[in-house]
């Protein structure tokens, strides 16, 4: 018999009683739906997320102060030190901030402001709308320069160009040199309006240096914590202060949430694999029954000439296609789910052939289990005791 | 050919030792239409098992056409059933969830027949039983003769050597055990090799020979000289083998 004529034997069979059969495919049919949609839905929310995470950079680290910052633990001549010290570092920006009025011609804000360098464009993949980032000079020179973004111009502006325009920023004035596209980013809703100036800017104002943190980009990827850990290894040096120092890159807290959708995913998996179980019990008793209600078929197939493999295989066959027909159902159901889902969440849906592959595998799997019993007990009928049977 | 030689069979039925067969010999040359009568518990039954091979004996030997079956295995065995006997049941044996043709067809399938060779043959099969406008019928929608046809047609596809006829008329009423017998001995004429049991002595004199079992012993073996079928059975049906090919 080939493969064509079992599954077209499983099918008459399955047809014959239609109710019975969906009703035991009903526990693979959830197991599979729980396994692709926890797959489906996981997959798109890291993709998401990575997507999210790239549009700030994936490279970027940051490193912070743990308790208490004082003067002088970061110093501008830190960054030379570090850049040279560490080669995994490409970019490295200091940075501090502030969240004053900002008055323009229009009305006055309130302005979340960086202080940094000129590196900062770098490490942030900030993209310019129009005139330039600070710069080295605006920097050496304590120029009073702002770059603002572009929400912020357009509320301190309008629609009129605010390019080589003044602002007050608590009653200094700062010359408008650039403005920056801003991103859309589901990680930083409702986010403030922003800002940059040379970080001279801030510590003229404040009237003593301060830097808040500093922000890094890796040369890579791969990098990322080699430069991270080596910047706070060299600050910790230079200040004779162990344990002072702390860092945080994007690729860390990416692990960090991919961790927790891992464990989710488990868990839900556990669930859909003791759902996949009971199935496959299901699916076993049900296939009992039908060996048993057809005793009398085996026995004339076997007195048409089936061997006993033939009988074992087809009765394994319309397990697995049960299965199979549970797993379909299970996929369409759980790709639905999973497609709400990512609707909901403004994701995209990912469908990808191998969690397809793998629900059929399940299915193919928990057929074979716990067809074989059945199937077995198919094919060691007595021919002679099966055909006297009703 | 089919040579039985000192056949013997026991059952044990609780703690008690049944020899059901106690020593057949008997030889059927090809072309015979040869039928089994005995009482119940005769043997029959188990002498019809064994020659469709769907037991093996305790001792003795089978020979069907030149294979001794003794030296087969499961899968041999399977496969002689398959392409050197065709069975026909009391009961018809059909699968009731397939139509006429893919009843007749399932033989063939197990004989790894092309389906295309394998309709094609299924049909001629149908046709010689007179059933070919009926081959999408379900076992449920043709009456008891045409069903037992169907199965004869089944047990033909495969060019069998012998036709096992286990009872065959036992579930027929007069009229149809005519027909069918009419096509047993309508097949015998064109060269078929038919072992037919039976209890009934008017079913057994259509055939060209009765063997008789009683406790296990082959008692007689008498030729018999085929009537026509009209004059076996008790009322005469003057029509009923229009039907029949």
């Amino acid at each position: 018999m080939n493969l064509g004529e079992l599954l077209k034997m499983a099918l008459i069979n399955i047809k014959g009683s239609k109710m019975r059969s969906l009703l035991t495919t009903l526990g693979i049919m959830i197991g599979i739906a729980a396994v692709i949609a926890v797959v489906a839905i996981g997959e798109g929310g890291r993709s998401a997320l990575n997507t999210e995470v790239e549009k700030f950079g994936t490279n970027i680290f940051v490193v912070y102060v743990r308790d208490g910052l004082r003067a002088g633990d970061f110093q501008m001549s830190d960054i030379q030190v570090i850049k040279s010290a560490v080669p995994q570092v490409k970019y490295l920006a200091p940075a501090n901030s502030i969240s004053p009025k900002v008055r323009g011609p229009r009305k006055e804000i309130s302005l979340s402001i960086t202080g940094t360098t000129s590196e900062m464009a770098s490490i942030r993949s900030i993209e310019m709308k129009s005139g330039r980032f600070i710069n080295e000079d605006d920097q050496v020179n304590s120029r009073n320069v702002i770059v603002l973004e572009e929400d912020a111009a357009q509320e301190l502006f309008g629609a009129a160009d605010p390019l080589g325009q003044q602002v007050s920023i608590e009653g200094d004035g700062a010359l408008v040199v650039g403005v920056v596209r801003k991103v859309e980013s589901k990680l930083d809703e409702g986010g403030s309006k922003s800002g940059y100036v040379p970080l001279s800017f801030i510590s003229n104002m404040r009237g003593i240096e301060m830097i808040f943190y500093m922000y890094g980009s890796a040369v890579s990827k791969t990098t990322v914590d080699e430069a991270m850990n080596s910047t706070v290894k060299v600050l910790e040096r230079r200040h004779q202060n162990p344990k002072h120092y702390s860092s945080e890159s994007m690729q860390g807290n990416l692990r960090q949430v991919n961790q927790i959708l891992d464990i989710v995913g488990i868990i839900i998996s556990s669930i859909a694999g003791i759902s996949l179980l009971v199935g496959g019990i299901g699916v076993m008793n049900i296939m009992l029954v039908s060996v048993s209600d057809r005793t009398r078929e085996i026995g004339i197939r076997m007195a048409l000439g089936a061997r006993r493999r033939d009988v074992l295989i087809q009765f394994l066959v319309e397990a697995i296609v049960l299965c199979l027909i549970g797993g379909l159902l299970g996929t369409i159901i759980g790709y639905s789910g999973a497609f709400a889902v990512a609707k909901i969440a403004e994701w995209p849906p990912l469908v990808s052939w191998g969690t397809i592959g793998l629900a059929f595998g399940f299915s193919t799997a928990v057929g074979l289990i716990f067809g074989v019993y059945p199937a077995n007990r198919a094919a060691r009928l007595d021919p002679i005791e099966a055909l006297r049977r009703d | 050919m089919i040579k039985i030689g000192n056949l013997k069979k026991e059952y044990i039925s609780g703690s008690i030792q049944v020899l059901a067969l106690q020593g057949v010999s008997f030889t059927v040359e090809p072309g015979q239409f040869v039928s089994i009568m005995g009482a119940s518990g005769s043997g029959k039954s188990t002498l019809m098992n064994l020659l469709g091979l769907l037991d093996s004996p305790k001792e003795g030997t089978y020979c069907l056409n030149g294979i001794e079956t003794s030296s087969l295995d499961e899968v041999g065995r399977a496969k002689v059933r398959n392409q050197k006997i065709g069975f026909v049941f009391q009961a018809f044996n059909l699968l009731p969830r397939l139509n006429a043709l893919e009843n007749v067809e399932l033989p063939m399938i197990y004989a790894g027949v092309k389906p295309a060779a394998r309709r094609e043959k299924a049909m001629a099969a149908l046709e010689r039983m007179g059933l070919a406008d009926r081959y999408h019928h379900r076992p449920s929608e043709l009456s008891g003769g045409q069903n037992q046809r169907v199965a004869i047609a089944r047990a033909l596809v495969n060019d069998p050597a012998l036709i096992l006829a286990d009872e065959p008329t036992g579930a027929l009423d007069t009229r149809n055990s005519e027909e069918i017998m009419g096509v047993f001995q309508e097949l015998n004429r064109q060269g078929a090799t038919i072992v037919l049991v039976t209890h009934e002595p008017e079913v057994a004199r259509c055939s060209g020979r009765i063997l008789r079992l009683s406790d296990g012993l082959l008692v007689s073996d008498e030729a018999v000289q085929q009537p026509p079928v009209e004059n076996l059975f008790s009322i005469p049906h003057p029509e009923s083998r229009e039907a029949v090919i």
